[in-house]
């Protein structure tokens, strides 16, 4: 059907074969990718389109007489000293979580790269809190939390200390937050890290072990920069990942004390079906498409320069 | 893996290691027993205070309040429905996609597969406002695909498989098209087989993710026959729950919390395998 | 089809308690509400005088209403409280429930954009007479000119006491009632002799993960002074001295450590019942569920009083209030259903006594009048609530934004994380711009 002409070799072979697949372009081969595109097309290019043309209306939920507002609300979002908050409230997050799930993570993966019982049992347990839902773990969370009845506040008078408010301090509410979210899914940087460790060659190590190097150098010089690609998946994931931070929040502080933990996923929602002005809410909703993207650009560069070095 | 441990393995220093690592183990643990101890108080003792939780009485009632009438079963089953929608959908158009990304040619492939990148950029809340206008205005939700659909839209698997499919050396389809197979029956007889790895991974990924969505469900899900675990669990923690039962909500998160956990438990070698699966990728 | 197998499925699902046999040849009709769930005690309760607190009187009532009735049956859905997102989103899919708790607060932002049934001529029809509603509760549920939910209750702000820690702190005169302060002075003077007697905050509050302490306290404070801080319901007015005032009070409160600090809710409610402080500032539902608590041994035993708000201003003893109450939701609604739904709607109006045993204040004024209710412990300390509650004027849209957002305000000035002034100007800016963007 299509002329193959990529080797010498290939090419008498297709001619024997007037039915079977051919190596070269055809717009059938499009039918793979369709199915999938479809849904992209639908369910994301188009919301997302919408969604932009939804920022630009003053709309409410159950009134058809939206007008076009042009970037009205992008200039109350620039405004709204709730907004700028959760924006800052979400970059705060992301910057005390992702250092703490690439440490964590590595170091368990580190002290549980062995073969023996033990370790698969300890990797079982702080793998196991991942398959909780956000509900369970911040109901977990708030018995933990919980200032009068709670356990951190029973074991710190158990020390003779003034339990502390966590999840209504505003200072802590935000920390209480990334304590759970690494709690509940450190599991998932601990087994990349692990199976990049796994990855590593043991004569590496043998080498470094003849050469009497310490522990502490064979770490820097021969793990380290094995697992460099792995390290930044793990950064890119989680960057991302916790960005999109609604659950925990909802749950735990609703965003509270004085607007300590609000993140933008959760004043886009409180916008939305709170306040009923999606125009508003589809606003913020794009602001946050736009910090994840340039993150995510600011990152695939980073990783390609480092990579490459 | 053996001669790192061997090599590195300097006795003293690992056991040390080891050691505080079980202790921050337990420290992990700590909050799911508390919880665990609580749902066997009876609920009037907690209204008073939870100090009571290390001595007698215990109680099963909790427990026992579930079977008989909380909807915990039914939004397990949703959940169940959603998650396993979810992944048999995202597994099937990814290796259909992936397959045809990393080997069936046809005109603008390229540009489209670097537009799907893009996609992986546009995070579900950004969209999720204009999404639950789309499936309103359709009258599709409460309905198990107003709930799966959406998931199906992530690029990441399709990403993920493109990987995989490229890795997988060419002359074994080339082999396959000398034996005059049609594309579909090369993907599906030759090459897919060669993914199940990869294919555990994504379909972990995409069980667990659906499993544990909230807000995607929170907004479609709103008739209480319709809830997932996710969004149940969340409608119970009132504050009537917590200060008058609170021992029935915590044995609703344990109980709640226990099939996947159970599941995990068994799969967890695989699970564990296919994790690692992704860092390779 | 579909709509056919889900009912049926979560028929099977319900089983349980209700007797799905029979609803065959019954009009279904679902019912979305708050209150929690305890269908494991109440399950099977069809005996309201059986029953106690919220949860168990409304699930116990809706249980009777499916054994009696020859005609319908109630679909109870039970959701988070207050549970308007969901709702929201709901109605926005097209499939609400037909008939929801709503707290008239919230009617207007729901009735303005015709989402509700009008239901004058239903009630005339089946006979509820009107007239008989309390005046909270007719304003409560009347929306320009026309009726749109049926009141359930008309809900309050109020003290809960200790009496054995009053006692100790000597708070007590000779007729075994508290002795309450009448001015801010008096307060501050009471509750630091409270403090020095037994060593324990003379106020308990839910300081935390709520807003409802903050703006009902602080709502109720301004009444106090007759601050009219509506006087535009397009635009709030917090910059009185009277709002500052109140505001400067509450943060004395905290930092003269006179109150329990960081309790959520379930915190501040079992605390009370535990004896840690001497003042539970809270709502009329916790009334019934503790005066059980004083029936027990432990620090509330044959010590528990309920007294409305002390008048520490001398402007008015008026109080923050509002009511739940049950909205007919605008869908295709045969008139089997509609029927259904006023027949239950005239179920919970009959027996509205039976719920104004959780504490809340019934919306019948026959009710209020009989003896029946006048007997119930402590409502003759409370009557008086029934005429002081007061709403925000009907006019103000997004009620419910509104107080979450100068709960959140008036929260962060009263635990110092922002100073008085700040929170004021930052409660009234956010309130107007909210408003000036709600329809």
């Amino acid at each position: 059907m299509t002329d193959v002409t990529l080797s010498p070799g290939k090419a008498t072979a297709a001619v024997k074969r007037p039915t079977g697949a051919s190596i070269g372009p055809r717009w059938s081969n499009a039918l793979f990718v369709a199915p999938y595109l479809a849904f992209y097309l639908a369910l994301l290019v188009y919301p997302l389109f919408k969604g932009i043309w939804m920022s630009m209306l003053q709309s409410d939920m159950f009134d058809d007489t939206s007008k076009f507002a042009g970037l009205a609300n992008y200039y109350r979002l620039f405004n709204d000293k709730v907004f700028i908050g959760s924006v800052w409230n979400t970059i705060w997050f992301v910057v005390m979580t992702v250092p703490a799930f690439v440490a964590i993570g590595l170091l368990l993966a580190l002290a549980l790269n062995r073969s023996d019982r033990t370790s698969a049992t300890l990797r079982a347990i702080f793998f196991g809190t991942s398959v909780l839902s956000v509900t369970i773990v911040t109901i977990i969370w708030k018995m933990m939390y919980m200032p009068g009845n709670g356990a951190i506040a029973g074991i710190m008078r158990f020390f003779g200390m003034e339990p502390l408010a966590f999840t209504t301090t505003a200072s802590l509410a935000l920390p209480a937050i990334a304590i759970t979210t690494v709690w509940w899914i450190i599991g998932l940087p601990m087994m990349l890290f692990l199976a990049a460790l796994q990855q590593i060659p043991g004569e590496l190590y043998e080498a470094a072990a003849l050469d009497n190097a310490s522990r502490w150098r064979s770490f820097w010089s021969i793990t380290m920069p094995s697992i460099r690609r792995t390290l930044l998946v793990v950064v890119i994931y989680e960057i991302v990942a916790q960005f999109q931070l609604f659950g925990q929040a909802l749950l735990l502080t609703q965003g509270g004390p004085n607007n300590a933990s609000r993140p933008i996923v959760l004043f886009i929602y409180e916008q939305g079906f709170r306040s009923w002005n999606l125009g508003y809410a589809a606003a913020a909703s794009e602001i946050l498409f736009i910090i994840m993207a340039v993150a995510a650009l600011a990152q695939f560069f980073a990783s390609r320069k480092r990579v490459e070095e | 893996m053996a001669a790192s441990e061997r090599i590195v393995g300097r006795g003293i220093g690992n056991k040390v290691i080891l050691a505080s690592v079980v202790l921050v183990a337990i420290v992990w643990m700590l909050p799911i027993a508390w919880v665990l101890i609580l749902s066997f108080k009876p609920n009037s003792e907690l209204m008073i205070s939870t100090a009571s939780a290390f001595h007698p009485p215990y109680t099963l009632k909790n427990y026992t309040d579930i079977f008989q009438t909380s909807g915990v079963f039914r939004w397990l089953w949703n959940s169940a429905v959603v998650s396993v929608g979810v992944t048999v959908g995202i597994l099937i158009l990814s290796s259909l996609a992936g397959y045809g990304f990393a080997r069936a040619e046809f005109k603008g492939r390229d540009v489209i597969f670097i537009l799907v990148l893009l996609g992986l950029a546009v995070p579900e809340q950004a969209v999720i406002i204009a999404r639950h206008q789309i499936f309103s205005d359709l009258k599709m939700h409460n309905t198990y695909p107003a709930i799966i659909l959406p998931g199906l839209s992530s690029a990441f698997g399709v990403f993920l498989m493109t990987q995989y499919f490229k890795a997988i050396p060419k002359d074994i389809d080339e082999a396959a098209m000398l034996d005059n197979a049609s594309r579909f029956k090369i993907f599906w007889k030759v090459l897919l087989p060669l993914t199940i790895p990869a294919q555990a991974t994504l379909g972990i990924f995409s069980f667990l993710g659906a499993w544990n969505d909230y807000l995607w469900p929170l907004i479609s899900a709103t008739k209480p026959e319709m809830f997932t675990i996710t969004v149940g669990i969340a409608s119970t923690q009132t504050n009537f729950a917590q200060s008058e039962g609170l021992g029935f909500l915590m044995a609703q998160a344990i109980f709640a919390g226990l099939p996947v956990f159970v599941v995990y438990l068994f799969f967890q070698k695989y699970i564990v395998r296919a994790v690692a699966g992704a860092a390779i990728t | 089809m579909r709509k056919l197998s889900t009912v049926l499925l979560a028929g099977l699902v319900v089983t349980a308690g209700a007797g799905a046999a029979l609803a065959a040849d019954k009009t279904e009709i679902s019912v979305s509400r708050f209150f929690g769930a305890c269908e494991a005690d109440y399950g099977s309760v069809t005996d309201v005088t059986k029953a106690n607190g919220e949860c168990g009187i409304i699930t116990a009532l809706i249980n009777k209403f499916n054994a009696e009735s020859t005609t319908t049956t109630v679909k109870p859905e039970i959701v988070e409280w207050p549970g308007y997102d969901q709702l929201t989103a709901r109605i926005r899919s097209g499939e609400p429930p037909v008939i929801s708790v709503m707290h008239e607060a919230v009617i207007s932002d729901y009735s303005s954009r015709g989402l509700l049934e009008p239901l004058d001529e239903d009630f005339a029809k089946a006979g509820i007479d009107v007239n008989d509603m309390t005046d909270a509760a007719r304003q409560g549920v009347t929306k320009d000119g026309k009726i749109y939910a049926m009141p359930f209750d008309t809900h309050t702000w109020l003290w809960h006491i200790n009496l054995n820690l009053f006692k100790q702190a000597g708070l007590v005169d000779e007729a075994g009632k508290p002795i309450l302060p009448k001015s801010t002075d008096e307060l501050f003077a009471q509750a630091a002799q409270f403090k020095e007697k037994t060593g324990k905050p003379y106020f308990i509050s839910t300081l935390a993960n709520e807003t409802a302490f903050y703006t009902r306290t602080f709502d109720t404070l301004l009444y106090q002074q007759n601050a009219d801080f509506f006087a535009d319901p397009n635009k709030v007015n917090f910059s009185s001295p009277e709002a500052k005032g109140a505001l400067q009070l509450l943060a004395d409160i905290y930092s003269k450590d006179l109150t329990t600090k960081n309790q959520d809710y379930a915190a501040s409610v079992s605390s009370f019942a535990a004896g840690d402080g001497g003042v539970f500032i809270c709502g009329t539902w916790l009334i019934d569920t503790y005066d059980q608590e004083a029936k027990k041994d432990g620090a509330l035993a044959n010590g528990y009083a309920v007294t409305a708000f002390p008048q520490i201003y001398p402007g008015s003893p008026r109080v923050w209030a509002d009511g739940h109450s049950w909205v007919l939701l605008k869908q295709d609604l045969s008139d089997a259903q509609r029927a259904s739904a006023i027949e239950f709607m005239k179920f919970l109006w009959d027996n509205n006594y039976e719920w104004s045993r959780t504490g809340h204040l019934p919306i019948r004024k026959s009710i209020i009048d009989s003896d029946q209710f006048k007997n119930l412990p402590h409502r003759a300390d409370i009557a008086s609530l029934a005429v002081n509650g007061t709403a925000l004027p009907s006019a103000v849209k997004r009620q419910f934004s509104i107080q979450d957002i100068e709960g959140e305000e008036v929260g962060s000035a009263m635990r110092g994380d922002k100073s008085v002034d700040q929170a004021l100007t930052d409660a009234e800016t956010r309130i107007n711009e909210l408003l000036a963007n709600a329809k």
